[in-house]
């Protein structure tokens, strides 16, 4: 190829979910930090076989359910309260109406904390994403269908070209190929 | 994945052996006798009467809420063909199985306590037009048809469910599996208006003149919820005593979640209830309230409110919890708070005027708890492997992660 194409990562291909969790295994135990695997289905104790750990997802859920229900106090009591003071079916306008609160509480921390976990989700998916080099490998075409890809990036402090490709074909991947930006 | 299920083998099958408990069915026993006998010379004795019917009646009801809780998760599990359960399954139907032995506590009441706990009674037709107009439901006949269908219902699907599955124990046959899901489908309307239907006569009857609809929803979210925290604390039990290997971290934290989510939905159901109430502010429906939020029963509700969800909510939020020992003691935690639920239910009817404390709250309560409890120990959970030796699923159950 004549131009200068920045190296992407090892591609690897293996013949079955559970082999694919063997070698997650073994990739997670030699050390390599930035890498991941692509199935046509969720896998699971991927994560463990991974070692991904727990997900930082129900921090912000946790924030935004929060500012949900503060949200809510605020929109309902501020003007309730000492704002616009309205008599409602014979109920006082204190914190004793509060039961009468609770619904839009309720869904507002709902809302608030759904809409977190959506998009956080796709911050930390890194969406939306228009490209990635990993569909340069035709191969890599059937992971919508039948095929177990595990990818190492060339990023990744351990990653050699050689001492990496050797690894990949010791623990069964097959078709190890070179993987361009 | 199921291409990789041959790392697993099944654990061995295993028996509880009952010396392993000691002393405890014999205490249990003898605690059970002593308090059946105190609470019974009180229902005998006119001026102890009144007062150990409704105790009794707050007692019965917890524990046969518990049966039916067991019960209910017996049969979800099989309607939605669940695999995580299936280790702990086999203690979801100890616990169910002794429903129609709960039910068999009402008796007494429905003998000789009918007139003092339920007023409508002894009431004739045309002495309450709003009695009149229930009489084709609230009508002795009737009271008694629907006991003996709870009896029934309740101890046929549990009892089946059971059957079936220590069947499959021992020849292992798949058809097992699907006719369990059948009665599984079925178990769970049937259960739900059970609980529904009990719930009217024995609870909601105490004041005839009230009603809700949100009722029997409300006592089936207390009843699922402390079934889940009685399941989760026999299965620690029977693992401390090196049962149930088979049960891992993952099994509890998916019992947690469930705490959680019947957390959360009694808590839903429970302001639903209050809320449009409140709100409706109908002098025949606020009455219920009206007599729990005042004089001394203030407290008690508002207990009931921030220590059956407030107090249990944010705890069960965090993974590392439902994973720790804190589940068990959230889980004594929530069955505590089930007892405040039924006293809050049952004693205000009686003690208008404000808490009003009883010996035969005591009695009652130790003497229908320890019978049932002897009979759990030595009637039910040594009669089969202490889990589904041979569902088809196992595999799967063990292999459980979250």
């Amino acid at each position: 190829m004549a131009e200068y194409r920045k190296v992407y990562g090892l591609g690897a291909e293996f013949e079955s979910a559970a082999a694919l969790m063997h070698a997650a295994e073994k990739i997670r135990d030699a050390g390599f930090s930035k890498w991941d695997v692509h199935t046509p289905f969720p896998i699971h104790g991927m994560d463990k076989a991974m070692g991904l750990g727990k997900s930082w997802l129900s921090a912000p859920v946790f924030i935004g359910g929060t500012t949900g229900l503060l949200t809510a106090v605020c929109l309902e009591m501020i003007p309730s309260f000492s704002l616009y003071k309205l008599i409602v079916h014979g109920k006082p306008y204190d914190w004793r109406t509060i039961p009468a609160f609770f619904p839009i509480m309720f869904e507002l921390t709902v809302l608030f904390s759904a809409f977190t976990t959506v998009f956080s989700l796709m911050v930390m998916n890194q969406l939306p994403k228009w490209y990635h080099p990993v569909f340069n490998w035709e191969r890599f075409a059937r992971v919508t269908d039948d095929g177990f890809f595990l990818v190492i990036e060339a990023r990744d402090p351990k990653f050699s070209e050689t001492k990496t490709r050797a690894l990949l074909e010791e623990i069964g991947g097959q078709h190890v190929t070179l993987i361009h930006d | 994945m199921s291409d990789h299920s041959h790392e697993i083998t099944p654990p061995a099958v295993e028996t509880y052996d009952i010396k392993r408990a000691g002393n405890a069915p014999k205490i249990l026993l003898w605690v059970g006798i002593a308090g059946i006998v105190l609470s019974v010379i009180g229902l005998c004795y006119q001026p102890w009467h009144v007062q150990a019917a409704y105790s009794w009646l707050f007692a019965a009801f917890y524990f046969f809420s518990l049966c039916v809780g067991g019960l209910f998760w017996t049969c979800l599990h099989h309607a939605t063909d669940s695999e995580w359960s299936v280790t702990v399954r086999r203690q979801m139907e100890n616990i169910a199985k002794v429903t129609p032995v709960s039910l068999l506590f009402f008796l007494p009441l429905l003998l000789f306590c009918a007139n003092d706990l339920w007023k409508w009674w002894n009431l004739h037709p045309g002495e309450d037009p709003l009695l009149d107009g229930k009489s084709g439901y609230l009508n002795h006949t009737f009271f008694w048809v629907r006991w003996i269908v709870y009896f029934v219902l309740l101890g046929w699907i549990s009892y089946s469910l059971w059957k079936r599955s220590t069947d499959q124990d021992k020849d292992g046959a798949a058809r097992h599996t699907l006719i369990m899901r059948k009665l599984g489908v079925g178990g769970i309307p049937a259960m739900g208006l059970c609980i529904t239907f009990s719930a009217a006569d024995y609870l909601m009857g105490l004041d005839y003149h009230w009603f809700s609809t949100m009722w029997g929803v409300y006592l089936f979210a207390g009843a699922a919820g402390s079934g889940m925290a009685l399941t989760v604390l026999i299965v620690n039990w029977l693992k401390n005593q090196g049962y149930l290997k088979v049960v891992n971290d993952e099994h509890f934290h998916t019992m947690g979640k469930f705490l959680l989510a019947f957390t959360i939905f009694w808590a839903y159901i429970g302001f639903d209830q209050y809320m449009l109430i409140w709100y409706a502010n109908i002098p025949e429906e606020t009455a219920y309230f009206r007599l729990r939020n005042t004089e001394t029963w203030w407290y008690f509700s508002q207990a009931l409110v921030v220590c059956r969800f407030f107090l249990p909510f944010p705890v069960l939020l965090f993974q590392f919890i439902k994973k720790n020992t804190i589940i068990l003691w959230v889980s004594w935690w929530i069955l505590a708070m089930q007892i405040l639920d039924m006293y809050v239910i049952v004693l205000p009817a009686l003690h208008r005027e404000g808490f009003h404390p009883s010996l035969f709250d005591l009695f009652s309560f130790v003497g229908i708890g320890g019978i049932l409890g002897w009979v759990f120990l030595t009637k039910v959970i040594g009669k089969s492997y202490l889990y589904p030796t041979r569902d088809p699923r196992l595999l799967l159950s063990l292999k459980l992660s979250n």
